[in-house]
């Protein structure tokens, strides 16, 4: 059977060709872009699980990742860990690793300046690979993420410059695929003279903090707990877990949405493609379908026969695109790797989500044309030349 | 039993708006089981539409065709494509082969249709094959094999499923003498050693000859219908089948 509706392909070839060419367009698409969402929610998981293990205040107007030089003093810090629930309120410094951070994939690459001695929980849910984390009193060191260690070439006992000044780098962490990776862990104190670098107009007397991490209690919910210290304390806006999830998701869902969209519309044209080309056998083999109908075939026959045609159009044409688009992902990361990028990951859903789309697409494309077939009258069909 | 029986047949056609056609007008006949008989008449006098009604392949106005003593009357698309499959077997003037089939493919086609395991229709396609001795040519496609070969493939396909009935429409129709007294030879060989019924439409006298009957339609109606005693064959081809 299947080889009879390749055989029947076959007959014109530069036009099944094309057909099958068109739905390999749209599945390569897919894949590609298939590779670089699961690639972005790979990033957007591990930069959840840093995010939501604590509750993130910011001066009311900020985001969760800061980097808007916007600031508070530390005395908001203190109202804060007197709001019931907060184990312990740590003043944070973030900003950009360069001024411009141009789109980035995934998690932009951060200072993240902590006050060590009240850091050490959130730290601990780092895995340092080499070296140690920071550790309360350190001064001048920097604690790397895994790729932005290798990009700016850090070894442990050596330094690195971050906006220009010289940190010794005491510990590297191992590769999370997510946002710690990008980011490089530093002293309040270090991060605050980077700030004051950079903000110039800055009155320099009064120590500031442009986020604050909240760990809460044991058995404290931190939803509520963020609730009460965005109405105890004023200035703030309060990122709590959830919120933050949801930000960090909806950043990929825009991006998802854009991603299928294009792959989307190079689909639809495929499909109406095979429609095309389906229609145009139907009416060429119309004598074809008359004698099989006359020697007994059923219409359910009939129908099955171009449905799995069609099928098979989209299947090829699946095959192939994923094919393809599996081929230049691994081209294209090959490319990056020198830079330390991972710009597409290939999972199964990313290699076999593709194939199962296009035969079904190739399936409903060919209902249409499958039903005229079976619709067709013998006796009328037999007469057509 | 009467193989075939038509009962006031009658079929019409809509020609404009306001005209009509009864391309079948009022038939009644009686063909029985092991028949070789021929349709005659000028074109136009509805020797096609009465076999595509025997056939069932298209439904009659009015009257009533029964095969094997069943009524095909008021049956459903369903039931007369099954009738078609199990009953009748079909050879029309253009031969009507899958290209993308071999000959052995083409003649397993019916058998396909009524569902017959693999290896048993490969064992039937052989031996309808070798009945209009082509067995040699099994693996070619039609494209590889002449006018003649061809409409023996046909006729093997026709004849596979072991039908009551085979309706043969010009099945000489595209082809020269040799070829046409070959087709005929076939179809009397396979009518002698199977007994199954065949009726030709044809418009070729030698054809008409060589059968046993021949019923002669003009406007749609039965002009005449003759016993004869078929003549005999001799194709001056010197091969044998």
């Amino acid at each position: 059977m299947v080889k009879v509706i390749l055989r029947n392909m076959w007959r014109r070839k530069a036009r099944t060709f094309l057909t099958v060419f068109g739905i390999v367009v749209g599945i390569f698409a897919l894949t590609v872009l298939g590779g670089l969402s699961a690639r972005l929610t790979q990033q957007v998981n591990g930069a959840k699980s840093w995010f939501t293990n604590s509750i993130s205040v910011v001066p009311s107007g900020g985001s969760l990742f800061g980097g808007e030089n916007m600031f508070f003093t530390l005395d908001k810090v203190d109202e804060i860990q007197r709001v019931p629930g907060v184990k312990e309120a740590v003043a944070g410094i973030g900003l950009f690793v360069k001024d411009s951070q141009n789109f980035s994939f995934g998690a932009p690459d951060l200072i993240v300046g902590l006050e060590t001695a009240g850091a050490q929980d959130l730290l601990k849910q780092l895995n340092v690979d080499e070296g140690r984390s920071l550790q309360s009193g350190d001064k001048g060191v920097v604690l790397l993420g895994s790729t932005l260690a290798e990009k700016l070439n850090g070894k442990v006992g050596g330094t690195v410059s971050l906006r220009g000044q010289e940190f010794e780098v005491i510990g590297i962490l191992q590769p999370t695929l997510s946002a710690p990776d990008t980011f490089a862990f530093v002293a309040y104190e270090d991060a605050l003279s980077l700030f004051y670098a950079a903000n110039p107009f800055i009155k320099q007397t009064e120590p500031i903090a442009s986020n604050v991490y909240v760990t809460w209690e044991l058995g404290t919910d931190p939803e509520a707990l963020a609730k009460d210290i965005e109405s105890q304390v004023s200035g703030v806006r309060v990122i709590s877990p959830s919120e933050a999830e949801k930000q960090i998701s909806q950043f990929s869902l825009i991006f998802n949405a854009i991603l299928f969209g294009i792959a989307f519309i190079a689909l639809i044209v495929g499909g109406l493609s095979i429609i095309n080309t389906m229609v145009m056998s139907v009416s060429e083999r119309t004598r074809e379908i008359g004698l099989k109908r006359a020697i007994g075939a059923e219409t359910n026959t009939i129908l099955g026969e171009y449905l799995l045609e069609s099928a098979m159009i989209g299947f090829l044409g699946g095959l192939i695109g994923m094919g393809l688009g599996v081929l230049a992902i691994f081209f294209l990361n090959n490319a990056t790797s020198s830079s330390n990028v991972t710009v597409f990951t290939v999972s199964l859903t990313v290699v076999i989500g593709p194939v199962i789309f296009a035969t079904i697409l190739g399936t409903l494309a060919g209902i249409f044309p499958a039903l005229r077939a079976a619709r067709l009258k013998p006796v009328e069909s037999l007469r057509e030349d | 039993m009467s193989n075939i029986v038509l009962k006031g047949l009658s079929k019409v056609y809509a020609e404009g708006e306001t005209e009509e056609v009864r391309a079948v007008n009022g038939i009644d006949l009686e063909i029985e089981k092991g028949e070789f008989l021929a349709i005659v008449g000028p074109s136009g006098s509805g020797k096609s539409t009465l076999l595509n009604l025997v056939g069932g392949l298209d439904v009659p106005t009015e009257g009533h065709v029964l095969i094997d003593g069943r009524d095909t009357q008021g049956l459903s698309e369903k039931e007369l494509t099954r009738i078609r499959r199990e009953k009748i077997g079909f050879v029309f003037q253009e031969f009507n082969l899958l290209p993308v089939l071999n000959a052995s493919e083409n003649v397993q086609l019916p058998l396909r249709y009524l569902k017959v395991g693999t290896r048993e229709r490969e064992r039937r396609a052989a031996e309808a094959l070798e009945l209009v001795g082509l067995s040699k040519r099994a693996r070619n496609r039609p494209s590889q094999l002449s006018g003649g070969e061809r409409q023996r493939v046909a006729i093997a396909r026709a004849l596979v499923t072991g039908p009551a009935l085979v309706l043969a429409d010009e099945p000489t129709g595209e082809l020269d003498t040799v070829n046409t007294c070959r087709i005929i030879e076939v179809m009397r060989k396979l009518n002698d050693t199977l007994n199954q019924t065949f009726a030709i439409v044809t418009h070729d006298p030698m054809v008409a000859a060589y059968t046993s009957r021949v019923i002669t339609l003009r406007d749609g109606q039965v002009e005449s219908d003759l016993a004869q005693a078929a003549a005999d064959l001799h194709c001056d081809d010197g091969e044998t089948i």
